[in-house]
């Protein structure tokens, strides 16, 4: 594996892991009233994490109220490639174009109100699959057809704005604790794989980090990851791009991405400079689990690509409680949740997955590795290798070895098992790949 | 080698706007040119090889000009270039350097008994990289990645950007402990895309420690620790399965680089053959008892020479009446949809896991007659065979994909590909399985 770039582990991992951008104006009172956030107004910004689930938490104005603005926006994105693909996307506020849209989070009761705001010049929307009861402009969501009133074809499944300056907002109230997709129901064919997609989280309202209401899915709380993935065919973008028409019957992904960046830019930082409209890293920092460290981290899987993408995480199986935001629990509260290797996700799917690693044999330079380590010289070294198997042990590596571990930390594997997906036309091992990262206990020089 | 507790300045330029650290400059101080010789303690359990090779795909279909490949070894019946692993076992260095260039398909099968800490002991898989003789441009590294291992450290799983990986000549031996009984595959983890796709993949699965427990099944042998004999079988076959798209082996063969993208499964295997090679008789398998020529090389099952480097058989046999085990792995690139047409298998584990939920209360298992199997996903199936129709001879039934264009080899008519024979016989006929996949003959 080679072309790995430099640069992509960034400084010390802040420990606030959910920005809450808690904004105690605007959005006063009606939850269907769209007010534009000025610069003024806007409550101060928050750095986001660098590793972790970034959240979008809208203006929470009133009592289980929570707002979201949504503005459709064109932009570019970078591939592994070097190449760059043209696409649409949603941004929270009136922000500029980023890929995926944001990471909006509420909490089960909470009536949740997105305004759209349509900059495109074609008619857009945004379907809620998993949600019910979905008002548009306060009536009860329909599909809308060529021939209006319920004839003709299907044109959209969410009701629309109009091109170039439209809005509409949608309603409903989060009533089951999750995690979601959110997507454009307008021409979908087209405007899904041009980018129109985010994720929707929904919480329980329990006071400690879980992912439904059982106690057994509370996870750590700094350790709570999106795994989004997506695909690109970039003859559909060009043609976008350029105003012409496009068969869908030569539709063929060359890209494929998680969290709407390719490997390596996966595991760079949320927010990394060179990646300024691909806000969301993919790495997984994690500690090891144990006493000190009861509780798992929470894997949240999305896959809004048109085929199964079979995600394999190594080195811990993931344990899979929560399938389409429904927590698996039999009638009788029987425990359904089952542990994978391969998380075989299927096109609108998402999984809830609760993963850890422990550090089972306790290996370290008094307890070595019992057959023995052989020299550095007679093996290739890995770009993330400490030059030690032991966790939180760095060793000299030889002359002219390239390394981009600090402190000894472990780089765990996780990937696309489809294996020809793992490229991105031409550039082989980039792609849906990412880490998961795990620290040297504390005290450590991370 | 002196142990650093922090960055040094060489380490700190290669971040290159990582974490600032300030160190004493650390140097390397071990050999370069002639590193020294790895000798890990003891024999391993299991000895493998890494190389390139060939092995047989139907003439037919032919694809472009990438199948069969005009560089096979002529008069041999073989038609694609293959990377894979050889089990080099209790070979002298001489037979065990002659492997370079005879690769198998699938991977040696193996197993593991679960650890016991009350009893432990480790399993030690050694791992020696031969080279490929048709590609010494390439000088690939190779691992072995045990896939779906739990909790493991990056040093043993095979992954090479997080650890090492094992260059031409060279050795490194992998320990394992495993925890957790089921099925699982293992493969090269260098360059995955390309070595996976070569052939470097293969079955591993891990007995449980209820195994040799007769009060809950007959035969003493089981999937899981299920404490209730319903993971209990008589017989038991791996299904492993991969694929062959016929350009990226040309290409490899050939000094050339396909687009990935432009993927597509030309032949789907069991065991690393196309039926009806599926139901030829077994080579030499029983990876702890590995049979070869004096040269080290394989010796072809009866009456087949073009499958020398293909000795897994997938022939399903069993007397009328006994509980059958089918483990599935799928290292392919699609997913595979298998169908047992007739028979009712009940699923019993998915990748390495029981299915009875986190504290057993739940019972996920279930029973189908055909298992969407998602590359890098395993299945754990039991079936009982059904009686036997009277008369002379066995009853058989197909197990298939039903995704037809990967049980058909792309070519007209009848069964292919994907797809072997389960024969059952009337009761008492076949004797004891010595191994899995063992035809009890």
């Amino acid at each position: 594996m080679t072309n790995i770039r430099t640069n992509l582990l960034g400084g010390r991992r802040r420990r606030t892991m959910r920005t809450r951008v808690l904004a105690t104006l605007a959005m006063l009172g009606s939850a269907v009233v769209a007010v534009a956030l000025d610069d003024a107004t806007a409550a101060p910004v928050v750095e986001p994490p660098n590793v972790g689930i970034v959240c979008t938490d809208g203006d929470t104005a009133g009592a289980q109220q929570r707002i979201f603005n949504l503005t459709t926006r064109t932009g570019y994105i970078s591939l592994p490639d070097g190449n760059t693909a043209f696409m649409w996307g949603y941004s929270s506020g009136f922000d500029g174009f980023q890929h995926p849209g944001p990471v909006l989070c509420a909490t089960v009761g909470d009536t949740i109100t997105v305004v759209l705001h349509n900059t495109l010049a074609v008619p857009t929307s945004i379907a809620f699959p998993g949600q019910t009861g979905v008002l548009a402009d306060g009536s009860p969501e329909t599909t809308e057809t060529t021939g209006g009133g319920g004839g003709g074809a299907i044109t959209s499944v969410a009701a629309t704005a109009v091109p170039a300056g439209g809005t509409v907002t949608y309603s409903f109230v989060a009533d089951h604790a999750g995690t979601f997709l959110y997507e454009s129901g307008t021409d979908s064919k087209v405007q899904v794989r041009m980018g129109l997609f985010g994720a929707l989280i929904v919480r329980p309202a329990t006071t400690g980090a879980q992912a439904y209401a059982s106690a057994d899915s509370a996870f750590t709380e700094n350790e709570e990851f999106m795994v989004l993935l997506s695909e690109i065919d970039p003859y559909l973008n060009q043609a976008v791009e350029r105003g012409k028409n496009f068969n869908m019957a030569k539709y063929h992904p060359r890209y494929w991405l998680v969290n709407g960046r390719g490997f390596p830019d996966s595991i760079a930082d949320n927010g990394a400079s060179w990646l300024p409209t691909q806000p969301y890293g993919a790495l997984a920092q994690v500690n090891e689990f144990g006493v000190d460290h009861p509780l798992p981290g929470l894997a949240r899987y999305l896959n809004v690509g048109t085929e199964d993408f079979p995600f394999h995480p190594h080195g811990n199986n993931g344990l899979v409680i929560g399938r389409d935001g429904q927590e698996l629990k039999g009638t009788g509260g029987e425990d359904l949740s089952f542990e994978k290797f391969a998380i075989n996700i299927g096109p609108g799917q998402t999984w809830d997955v609760l993963f850890k690693w422990r550090n089972a044999e306790d290996y370290s330079p008094s307890n070595p590795v019992p057959q023995g380590v052989p020299d550095l010289a007679n093996s290739v070294i890995g770009t993330f290798y400490s030059g030690s198997p032991y966790l939180g042990t760095r060793e000299v590596l030889p002359p002219g070895t390239p390394s981009l571990n600090q402190c000894g930390e472990f780089y765990i594997i996780s990937h696309n098992h489809a294996l020809f997906q793992i490229t991105s036309w031409g550039a082989n091992m980039t792609g849906p790949i990412t880490y998961m990262r795990i620290d040297p206990p504390t005290p450590n020089d991370c | 080698m002196t142990e650093i507790s922090r960055i040094d300045r060489r380490g700190f330029l290669r971040l290159t706007g990582g974490v600032a650290a300030a160190g004493a400059v650390v140097t390397w101080t071990g050999k370069v040119l002639t590193p020294e010789a790895y000798g890990a303690p003891g024999a391993p359990d299991l000895y493998l090889g890494g190389t390139d090779g060939w092995i047989h795909l139907p003439q037919t279909p032919n694809i472009g000009f990438f199948h069969p490949d005009n560089l096979a070894p002529a008069g041999t019946g073989l038609t694609t270039y293959m990377f894979g692993f050889r089990n080099i076992t209790g070979m002298t260095n001489t037979q065990r350097d002659a492997q370079k260039y005879k690769a198998q398909h699938s991977a040696p099968l193996f197993w593991v008994k679960q650890y016991d800490p009350a009893n432990p002991v480790d399993f030690n898989v050694q791992l020696r990289n031969l080279g490929l003789e048709l590609r010494p441009d390439l000088f690939d590294a190779h691992t072995l990645h045990w896939h779906g291992f739990r909790d493991v450290i990056p040093f043993y799983d095979g992954e090479p950007s997080g650890s090492v990986s094992v260059p031409s000549g060279r050795d490194f031996t992998y320990v394992y402990r495993p925890r957790d009984p089921g099925t699982y595959m293992y493969h090269c983890h260098v360059e995955d895309v390309e070595h996976v796709q070569m052939g470097m993949t293969g079955m591993v699965f891990v007995r449980p420690l209820q195994d040799g427990n007769t009060t809950h099944y007959p035969s003493g042998k089981y999937l899981y620790n299920d404490n209730n004999g319903s993971t209990g079988f008589d017989r038991e076959y791996a299904m492993f399965m991969s694929e062959i798209w016929a350009e990226a082996h040309w290409a490899d063969a050939h000094i050339q680089l396909p687009e990935w993208s432009d993927y597509r499964a030309d032949f789907s295997m069991l065991n690393g053959r196309v039926y009806p090679d599926t139901i030829a008789p077994n080579g030499s398998i029983d990876p702890f008892n590995p049979v070869y020529d004096s040269t080290g090389d394989l010796v072809p099952p009866p009456g087949h020479p073009d499958l020398k480097y293909q000795p897994s058989s997938s022939l399903v046999n069993c007397n009328a009446g006994e509980r059958v085990a089918l483990r599935f792995a799928n290292l392919g690139f699609r997913e595979q949809a298998m169908t047992l047409a007739g028979i009712r298998m009940k699923v019993v584990g998915r990748d390495a896991t029981f299915l009875g939920g986190r504290d057993r209360t739940g019972d996920t298992s279930y029973e189908t007659e055909t298992l969407n199997i998602g590359p890098g996903e395993s299945y754990d199936v039991v079936f009982e065979a059904p009686a036997h129709s009277g008369g002379a001879g066995h009853d058989t039934y197909m197990l298939y994909n039903r995704a037809y264009e990967r049980s058909n080899n792309l070519a007209p008519g009848g069964f292919g590909g994907q797809a072997t024979e389960v024969h059952v016989h009337p009761t008492g006929t076949l004797g004891v399985q010595l191994y899995p996949n063992h035809w009890g003959v």
